[in-house]
Parts: C-alpha cells; structure tokens; sequence
C-alpha cells in the first residue's frame, strides 16, 4: 500500500507529457472502436438478414459464418488476420488510408486489427440484430405483406425501424465489449494505449528509477472506466425508455457476456 | 490439407499440452469467478445500503477495465512492486475476478427475478428469513441464471486467450503461434487452434443446453 501511493510513484503522471502520451494513446482505441463498430454495423445487417432470408443455402451459409466467428477469441482473428494477410492489401490500405485520420491508424497493421474486429463484432452484432428482429409480432409482418408491400419495402418501411431500436441498448453494451477488446491490438504492434504504456514503463525515465508500471496502469484502466461507466449509463437509459415505450422485457443472446441483452416481447 | 494434417499429427504433443493448459485455465478461473462472484451478489443485495455500494463498485470496476489492462496490473505491475505474483496466479486471478463482476450481476439479478409472493407466502408459512432464502429464493433464482452464466462461461473460454497473449502461460494460442513461427504454416496452425477452441466452446454449449433443458425455468 504504502508504494501505490507513495508520491514519487506519481510524480510521472504531471512530469513532462506523459499523460497526454497516455489518453493520446487511448484516442487511438476509441477510434478503432469506432470505426470497427461503424463496418460491422453494416456487415451485421448484411448477416442478419442473410441468416433470416427465406433462401436455404444463404440463410444456412450466413448462419455457420456467424457461429463460427463469434465463438472464436477475438485476439486469435487479430493474431491470425494480422499473420495471413497479405502484403499487398495492407499496401493497398496505406494507399486508401483518408488523410484526416492520425498517423498511427494509416499503417497497414491497423488494417489487420480494423478487419479482425469487424469479422469478430459483425457476427456478434448480426446476432443480436437477428434476436432484435425476431421478437417483433409476426402481425407487422403479416400486415405489411397484407398492405402488398414487397420485401425490402417491408423491412425498410415496417421491420428494421423496429427491430433495430430494441437492440440499440444491447448495441451500445457490445461497444463496451469493443472498446476493451481494442487493448488487445497491442499484440500486433500498433501504438495504442496499451503499447503506450509499456513504452512509458519499458526504460528507466526517472535517472534511473524503475518506472512505476502498477500506477501508469492504474490509470489506463481508469480511463476506461469512466469511458464505458458513461456508455452502460446511456445504454440503461435507452433500455428504460425502451421498455416504458414498449413494455417490453429484455432477454440476453446466448453465447455473449450478459451485458449483450437484447429486448423481446413479452 | 494433407499438410495440414501433417501439421496436426508432427505438433500434437504441443497442441494437446496447449488445450490442457487451457482448460486448466479455464478450470481454475470459473472456480474463482463462481466464489468471488457470489460474494459479491450476496453484497450487493445486502441489508446495508454501505455493502450494497461496495459490491457495486467492484461490478463496475471489474467489468468496464480491459482484461489485459487487468493482468498487466496484477502480473507486471504487482511484480515492479516487490510483490513475487507468479503467472498461473496473476492469470487465474485476474480472469476469474474480470468474470466475477459478470457473475455477480447475473446470480442478483436473478434473485431479483424471484416473485415478491413467494417469499411472503414462505415467510406467512412460518419458514424465518435465513430459511426462505435457502430452500425458496436460492433454488428458484438458481435455475434462472443458467443461460446467463452459461453465456458468461463460454466468453470467459474466449477470454482465457488473453492470458496467454500477456503473460507467459503456454495455452493453446500460444503453443499454435509457436508452431506457426517454426514451420511458417499460420492458416494451418491457427485452423487447429481455431478448432480446439470451438470444441470447448461447442461442448460448453451443449451442456449448458442439457443443463437448461432439465432445470431451467422460462420467465
């Protein structure tokens, strides 16, 4: 107790830049969050309607793609992604990479660890996107086929609006989920957080004295502390408000940490 | 795919050894989660507003902080400290206390989903407080939770991985990454990684399936 909070353990944290080292490092996690949740947004719509088609073979392909992805660790797609992808993608990544974005997230690797979490995340998403759209009345389907809409019409117009605002809650969790898994890029060498701090712990800093490794992550883990405590705020607001609306209750999907709940009709 | 059978049955000692220090992992995690995790449902649902708090915090704190941050705190950081922490402590530990605040959260909200009736008909049958909790709220609340802890297991089996992407425990990935940096065969050597990893987490499954279908009850 008395070296956790000796004063010259914390001397660091006001010396120099290496705070803002620090939460510049934890920026690049939340960007990568970001951007992850973005495309697999996307790729678990794409997924869920796959796996809910009425064509046999695609439902079926869609349904062992997510089964297989989402029981996968996520730091072995990160590892294996990063390991076999080949040269000339991340290449092309560089290329492509938009200009506005920093440094550390135009380099090939982000690339790799971009492509992992998408692959991980979709599936997950694509599941709770699926459990969301299931729990509606089949009477909104029923009645929008009654009213001679064709499909898309009846999931632009009737099915996804509804659907998709009863797993925004469980949406929200999974970015929680998300956001912790982006420490673990820090295997494949991109500069974030995590790397950050072993740099910052990795040589004698303090003429000589070993650097305090303990309080330089006590503070990492607090920023995401206060990151995903305001994200599981807004994500039980939006579960209130949802079953004020609705009067509905929420159930958990199987196969995901119990956070990742999604709403069903009683 | 010849190779990579070839790749299978040249490594197998080392995969096998991986798997087991995976399950061994994973054993002596959930065993950690289950006990810490119903202590700290037990504060949580508490008679004292305090202890109520104290269980919260640790909810919180345990499951917003990323594993990895975790186990560089109990593994390096405890170490730079003075403290002789060894690896299968330090990722034990930190595995089962980060699953722990997920099991705390699923065994209240379970005793939470016990009807008010039930505990005031046992009370009117005579049945005093520390009776009614065991032998009605605990057994009702307990197959409840099935799925949700089931759930919470197979993501601990997932999360077992990062211990060995930290700290020098040879689990299954760690074994397969040695291997694919020896015979330069990555597809294969993570494809048998891959597949260790889903019989567990399929065998999860189909037990915690079995288990739902004799005793759980659906609300």
């Amino acid at each position: 107790m008395g070296y956790l909070f000796d004063p010259n353990n914390w001397e660091w944290l006001v010396t120099s830049n290496n705070f803002e080292f620090l939460f510049e490092g934890f920026l690049v996690n939340l960007q990568i969050a970001l951007i992850a949740l973005i495309f697999s947004l996307i790729g678990g719509l794409a997924l869920a309607l796959g796996r809910l088609s009425r064509n046999k073979l695609l439902a079926f392909v869609a349904g062992l793609w997510v089964d297989v992805w989402r029981n996968l660790p996520v730091l072995l797609v990160i590892l294996y992604v990063y390991l076999a992808m080949p040269a000339s993608w991340r290449e092309a990544y560089e290329d492509a990479a938009p200009a506005f974005l920093p440094d550390v997230l135009q380099t090939g690797r982000v690339f790799a660890a971009l492509l992992a979490l998408v692959l991980y995340n979709s599936a997950v998403l694509a599941e709770i996107m699926r459990a969301g759209i299931q729990s509606l009345d089949r009477g909104q389907s029923e009645a929008a086929v009654a009213l001679g809409l064709s499909y898309w019409q009846r999931m632009r117009i009737v099915i996804l609006p509804q659907g998709l605002r009863r797993m925004l809650p469980a949406t929200v969790s999974q970015l929680i989920t998300l956001n912790k898994d982006t420490t673990l890029v820090y295997i494949i060498a991109i500069e974030e957080v995590a790397r950050r701090g072993r740099i910052l712990t990795g040589f004698n800093f303090f003429g000589g004295v070993q650097a305090p490794l303990l309080q330089v992550f006590i503070v990492i883990g607090l920023m995401f502390i206060v990151t995903n405590l305001g994200l599981s705020r807004l994500s039980r607001r939006l579960e209130i408000r949802e079953q004020q609306r609705t009067g509905t209750t929420v159930e958990p999907v199987s196969g995901l940490e119990d956070q990742v709940a999604t709403v069903q009709a009683r | 795919m010849s190779s990579w059978l070839e790749l299978l049955t040249d490594n197998f000692g080392a995969l096998a050894s991986g798997f087991w220090v995976t399950l061994r992992l994973v054993g002596g995690s959930f065993a950690v989660a289950v006990v810490v995790g119903t202590l700290v449902a037990a504060l949580r649902i508490a008679p004292s507003k305090w202890l109520q708090r104290l269980g919260g915090v640790y909810v919180e704190t345990f499951r917003n902080i990323p594993l990895l941050v975790l186990l560089f705190i109990a593994y390096f950081g405890l170490r730079r400290a003075g403290l002789p922490i060894n690896t299968w402590t330090a990722g034990i530990a930190s595995l089962g206390l980060y699953t722990a605040a997920y099991v705390a959260e699923v065994l209240r909200s379970g005793v939470f989903a016990v009807s008010r009736g039930q505990i005031d008909a046992a009370l009117s049958l005579g049945f005093d407080q520390r009776d009614t909790l065991r032998r009605i709220v605990l057994p009702q609340a307990f197959r409840t939770v099935i799925s949700p802890l089931g759930s919470i297991t197979i993501a601990m089996i997932k999360n077992s991985v990062i211990v060995g992407g930290a700290v020098a425990i040879n689990d299954l990935l760690k074994e397969a990454r040695i291997i694919a940096s020896r015979t330069f065969e990555t597809e294969a050597a993570f494809f048998w990684a891959a597949v260790g990893y889903l019989l567990v987490t399929v065998a999860a499954t189909v037990a915690i399936r079995r288990l739902e279908q004799r005793y759980a009850i659906r609300r």
